[in-house]
């Protein structure tokens, strides 16, 4: 065996100096410039990784020296550095005012692709899938920039992204796919569920945003290059999946009427092998309705019964209701669909919704349809008007509402996505027009961690556990609720802080009880206060029982202290610090929940008072 | 033309000819002119003579430079005429240059025709001959030409360069147009993935870190939050006076309607912050721990079975006016004697906290120490530069007789020791209080009784070779067992039973065995220094307290390093001690705290010692930054007396 320190020939290090490169010298090894290095970087995904000893200093980047490597062998920089040439050529030729050689250069400049990146980035479907978060909300919020000739960002590229984001969408609409919406400060949230993968996006809210000076665009370009050609073939191969030709052609009058979505969702709709009832129950294709009602009419109207019935009763025996609708699913539709879609699929079906001018049509346009509902809008290209008979639901966001149909409700749309998150059709009582409505909720949050839900979360659950096991939902859980906190818990109607919260109080309760009752004990006995004290103390000394209980008389707090103190003592200095760790975060968690209450026991004794 | 042409090689030739025979010139002249191998006669040159000599009468001129005369010209009908006679007229053609009428033979005539056809002058010519290859290459093994490949057979070709260059030339001007324009380009999407899983699997990156998914949002970033979501106007205000980074990012509003929410304006921004991170941001992976706290501490064996050991403050001793610094209690368990700074040593009875005796010595007390044996009630207590060995007047009158008999130093002389330590150590009478004054050479720090009490040891820190003293009473003499001691000392122990000997220096402990006077062990404690020592009663264990706070537990059988090292005080320990005969041990420090702690250790070697923490007893004030200077366990009960620097002594009961 060779000794340790043994280096083979032509081997020049080993350990940290070897697994690892400054960034300096890996742009000197790469003989590259730095933004060539860091497009490089963006496109293949590399990132700096931390050695475990930071042999060059402190304050530098260090790469993985394999990561350069396969940086050194990449295509794409051979092609990166023709691309420089060429862009001299062209400098060169505007410097000497031959613009027309400098077009002339400028429309030859050598191409590069990035599928064979993407490819290496992501060997299956799955890894893509699995990273598209970052993606689609470049995406969209490139996709809501304004499309300006003359601003930083090519018109081009930002409709590139709006027609990629609408595919993308029609393709979650068609598959009801989308699970979760959120309305933030920044942008609506959603979040879509494809091929057992959570993906989640953010897109602005529809207005003109703003360009600000500190962003470097040339590196958000460099990641939106890699992103549109990530959506383009994801996007293919998701079309694929449905048995839709990608790229969409489209309907050219509707795509002039600037709702390119709906036009998408129609050729979606119609492409595609499987069509959807809901999709084409829309007024504008009447012809095809009909067919299809003639091919099949007795399925599709007893399922519209169903459902008005369903709508009109809500809590009267769902269980056979929907027995019924699964029945008469599986006649029409696939049966290896999941329950999660499923419920998806029917939470608007066969509701007609219309969106009024002022309403954000776009989110309401992509998340309705995905839930099963038929929707229009004010405007032409229109599937239905104002005046339809069968609308359901008007979604208005304005203060006053001038004329009403008395068939249909009018709700502000917070109630649409509050519906979704909770997937039951809520009641429209506060939604109505003109009122403030409820707290919207977030649904990405899990309760348990949190330790605290909002009253009006508290209030969905109610409904939605009465909605599931036909119970009406009770007014108010009061005393109710602490008598008996373990079943509540079963039930799911509270969680389990609250839980353990309630059985605290009911122990404090208890031992009031039994001090009281002692109290009254010795009061008949007849002994007197001031005697039963000394009576303690002389206990004191005495046997050890007693001593065991007058431990327990110690204030808890330094007992818990102390005791927390004597293991401490004997932990390691290791675990004696995650333990110590560990305390900080619960007691900042804790200390959150409670400036919470605090809050909200404020505002509660100032709207009282 | 061809004709022509073949005439005036003719006639070029002939001239040629004319000159290298010019001497026959004359003799030529005469003859024949028509002769083909003859010099023609005129010399004028080749010049049109047509032009101009169409007016002359003359043609040119000979060789003598005679005018050669125009012969008269014919008429055209009767040259054509003679020429319809004559069947030979058709060879017959004009010599303008010399003015005359050649006739061509047949020869000529075969001549022209051959070169009219393109064919070789002369029929005899052979082209097509048999080669002949005059080399003789067979058997010679070499080509040709053994020259090496010229260098123009790897060059790019120059003229093709030319040739390329003038088409660039072309192009560019527009000569020649260049194909149109590249199409728009088009982004032509295909099934990238196919379902070759297996393959994908070996493609797989190895060390690859995919970027973590940003936060999703909670209630606060609602546009329509619940109420308690919103901060207040204080909490808002209050943000400002936080440093920059501490500050919240995001501060929850509420909206009244959806029309009414604005723009987000750092949407753009936040999506290059999260750019950045993904291509500037180091990725490690970390494993997050999600275990509940309460499991990451030890499995400590109930405090109830453990019973019983020191837990409530039961009497506190008052009377000193300064802090006490130390304190010792009788081997008896009736009396507790203190010293303190106010110059004063006070003995108590214990059961009632009641004060027997005062001494006023005059002096701090540093250190004080009964002696071990019930029937010597003696007291030894440290001053700066002196030891007094007291008699405390306890015991019966048989007692006090041997007592004082034993406390009584002859005439100061005498006593003198010899050797070095002559200097260092004076044993005298201390007349006021009737006892024994031992007078140092320099400050004293530390004294400690052997178990028989008749030895003991003083440690005087700055008195190198003789820093370590041990003295014995029955003889009034003091020896130095070391020559020389690695270090300062602080303190010295005896061990209880064996003839073994301890001495801590700043951060070791040196063991040694004083019948063969020699270091048997060097214990490393791995503190800063140390401030005191204990011996378990067996004899067996040690512990070391030290001035950070930290307490050593040694096991000499085991190893020269702590078998557990526990960090329980935040200041200096300021003792360390054994209870005599329950399993238990004490620390006090100068953060006003004592700690009591539960030590099993078994006769099985195997086992290790039993360490338990067992309970904290507070009460003592600090004063001046002190807290507890001394403690000390009762020698029968498991109590603990602490003496702090608030000047009470305290004593904690089970």
């Amino acid at each position: 065996m060779p000794p340790k320190h043994y280096r083979p020939a032509g081997k020049k290090k080993e350990g940290n100096a070897a697994k690892y490169i400054t960034r300096t010298k890996a742009i000197k090894y790469l003989q590259v410039s730095l933004r060539v290095f860091r497009k490089l970087c963006i496109l293949k995904g590399i990132f700096p990784r931390v050695p475990k000893k930071k042999f060059e200093g402190n304050h530098k980047t260090y790469y993985s020296t394999k990561d350069i490597n396969f940086l050194l062998h990449e295509p794409l920089l051979e092609k990166l550095r023709q691309r420089r040439a060429h862009e001299k050529k062209v400098k060169r030729a505007k410097a000497r005012k031959n613009k027309e050689l400098a077009e002339r250069l400028l429309n030859r400049m050598p191409g590069y692709k990035l599928d064979t990146l993407i490819l290496e980035r992501y060997p299956t479907f799955i890894d893509a899938i699995r990273d598209m978060d970052d993606c689609l909300t470049m995406v969209h919020l490139f996709a809501s920039l304004p499309a300006v000739e003359g601003e930083r960002i090519q018109v081009n590229r930002i409709h590139k992204c709006r027609r990629l984001s609408h595919e993308w969408q029609a393709y979650i609409c068609r598959t009801h796919s989308l699970r979760k919406t959120f309305i933030s400060v920044k942008g609506v949230y959603y979040q879509a569920e494809v091929q057992g993968q959570k993906i989640t996006w953010l897109t602005p809210h529809a207005l003109q945003q703003v360009l600000t000076q500190d962003v470097d665009f040339n590196i958000m370009l460099t990641f939106l290059e890699f992103y549109e050609a990530l959506l383009g073939f994801v996007n293919f191969k998701l079309y694929h999946s449905i048995n839709v030709k990608y790229p969409p052609i489209l309907d050219s009058r509707l795509e002039a009427l600037a709702a390119e979505l709906y036009a998408l969702f129609r050729y979606v709709a119609t492409g595609s092998a499987r069509k959807p009832v809901e999709t084409q129950t829309s007024g504008l294709i009447e012809e095809k309705k009909d067919t299809e009602e003639k091919m099949d009419p007795s399925v599709d109207e007893s399922e519209l019964r169903l459902a008005q019935l369903q709508h009109q009763l809500p809590s009267n025996e769902p269980g056979t209701l929907m027995q019924l609708l699964e029945d008469s699913n599986t006649n029409d539709d696939d049966d290896d669909e999941d329950p999660d879609t499923k419920e998806c699929r029917t939470l608007f079906k066969s509701l007609k919704f219309f969106l009024s001018r002022e309403v954000p049509r776009e989110a309401l346009l992509f998340i309705i349809p995905a839930f099963g509902g038929v929707v229009s809008w004010e405007g032409e290209g229109a599937p239905f008007k104002e005046t339809d008979e069968d609308i359901a639901y008007q979604i208005v966001d304005r203060p006053t509402q001038g004329h009403k149909f008395l068939s249909r409700h009018y709700v502000q749309p917070q109630w649409v996505f509050d519906c979704i998150n909770a997937r039951i059709i809520l009641p429209t009582d506060a939604y109505l027009v003109g009122m403030v409505p409820p707290p919207h909720l977030s649904p990405f949050v899990d309760d348990e961690a949190e330790g605290y839900v909002p009253e009006y979360g508290e209030t969905i659950k109610r409904l939605q556990t009465a909605a599931k096991k036909n119970v009406m939902p009770l007014p108010d859980l009061g005393n109710q609720d602490i008598a008996d906190p373990q079943s509540l818990l079963a039930q799911g109607i509270i969680d389990r802080t609250q839980a353990n919260e309630a059985a605290e109080e009911r122990r404090k309760l208890l031992l009031l009880e039994k001090q009281y009752h002692d109290e009254l004990k010795k009061e008949m006995s007849g002994t007197t206060y001031s005697s039963s004290l000394s009576n303690k103390n002389s206990e004191n000394t005495g046997s050890d029982e007693m001593q065991h209980q007058d431990e327990d008389m110690v204030p808890v707090s330094t007992e818990k202290d102390d005791e927390d103190n004597r293991a401490k003592l004997y932990m390691s200095r290791k675990k004696k610090g995650l333990f110590e760790a560990m305390e900080i975060s619960n007691q900042r968690k804790k200390s959150k929940v409670e400036l919470l209450k605090e809050r909200k026991r404020k505002a509660e004794s100032s709207k009282t008072g | 033309m061809a004709e022509e042409k073949h005439e005036e090689s003719l006639s070029d030739e002939a001239e040629w000819s004319d000159d290298g025979v010019s001497s026959e010139n004359e003799k030529a002249e005469e003859s024949d002119s028509s002769e083909d191998e003859v010099a023609p006669r005129n010399t004028v040159g080749d010049i049109p003579l047509v032009e101009w000599h169409k007016d002359e009468e003359h043609i040119g001129y000979d060789i003598k430079g005679k005018k050669l005369k125009k012969q008269p010209r014919k008429d055209k009908l009767a040259s054509f005429l003679e020429g319809a006679d004559d069947p030979k007229n058709w060879r017959k053609i004009y010599d303008e240059y010399n003015d005359e009428e050649v006739e061509l033979t047949r020869d000529d005539i075969r001549l022209i025709q051959r070169l009219i056809s393109g064919r070789t002058p002369h029929a005899e010519v052979n082209p097509y001959e048999d080669y002949v290859d005059w080399f003789e290459y067979e058997d010679k093994g070499h080509p040709l030409s053994n020259a090496p490949e010229p260098k123009r057979r790897f060059i790019p070709s120059k003229w093709e360069a030319k040739k390329v260059a003038a088409l660039v030339r072309k192009i560019r001007a527009g000569l020649i147009k260049a194909p149109d324009k590249p199409k728009e380009e088009e982004a032509n999407y295909y099934l990238l993935w196919g379902d070759d899983t297996n393959s994908a699997e070996n493609k797989k990156r190895i060390n690859y870190i995919p970027a973590p998914k940003l936060k999703l949002p909670g209630h606060e970033e609602s546009y329509n939050p619940s109420v308690e979501y919103i901060p207040t106007e204080e909490e808002i205000n209050s943000y400002q006076l936080m440093y920059e980074e501490d500050r919240p990012k995001f501060i929850p509003r509420r909206y009244l309607s959806l029309r009414s929410v604005p723009a987000y304006d750092k949407s753009v921004k936040e999506m290059f912050d999260r750019c950045l991170d993904q291509y500037l941001c180091p990725r490690t992976r970390k494993k997050r721990i999600n275990i509940d706290p309460e499991s990451l501490k030890p499995k400590l064996p109930s405090r109830k079975d453990l019973r019983p050991y020191p837990t409530t403050c039961y009497l506190e001793y008052r009377g000193h006016a300064g802090p006490v610094n130390c304190i010792s209690v009788d081997p008896s368990g009736q009396w507790l004697a203190s010293g303190s700074t106010d110059g004063t040593t006070r003995m108590w009875e214990i059961e009632t906290g009641r004060c027997l005796k005062v001494w006023e010595i005059g002096e701090a007390a540093r250190q004080i120490s009964w002696n071990p044996v019930a029937d010597r009630p003696i007291l030894a207590v440290v001053l700066e530069y002196d030891v007094l060995l007291l008699n405390s007047g306890m015991g019966d009158i048989d007692i006090q007789t041997k007592t004082k008999e034993l406390l009584h130093v002859g005439a100061p002389g005498a006593t003198e020791d010899a050797g070095d330590s002559k200097s260092a150590v004076s044993w005298m009478q201390h007349e006021k209080h009737d006892g024994i004054r031992i007078k140092h050479f320099k400050a004293v720090s530390s004294i400690e009784w052997h178990s028989k009490g008749d030895y003991f040891t003083t440690v005087v820190p700055s008195g190198d070779s003789r820093a370590v003293l041990v003295h014995q009473l029955s003889k009034k003499n003091s020896d130095k067992p070391f020559r020389k001691l690695p270090g300062i000392p602080v303190t010295a122990v005896f061990h209880p039973s064996k003839k073994i000997f301890f001495v801590a220096t700043k951060r070791f402990v040196q063991v040694y065995d004083l019948s063969k006077g020699q270091r048997i062990k060097k214990l490393e404690t791995g503190v800063r220094e140390i401030s005191s020592i204990s011996v378990h009663p067996g004899g067996d264990n040690l512990i070391v307290g030290s001035k950070e706070g930290k307490m050593c537990w040694f096991d000499l059988d085991l190893s020269t390093r702590p078998y557990k090292t526990l960090k329980a005080h935040s200041k200096d320990i300021t003792r360390v001690t054994f209870h005599r005969t329950y399993p238990l041990f004490a620390s006090a420090s100068d953060d006003c705290t004592a700690y009591v702690f539960h030590s099993t250790v078994y006769s099985d070697l195997n086992q290790n010692p039993l360490i338990v923490p067992l309970e904290i007893l507070r009460g003592h004030k600090a004063e001046h930054g002190r807290g507890v200077l001394d403690c000390k366990y009762h020698p029968r009960q498991p109590w603990l007396f602490t003496a702090g620097a608030d000047s009470t002594i305290k004593l904690y009961c089970h």
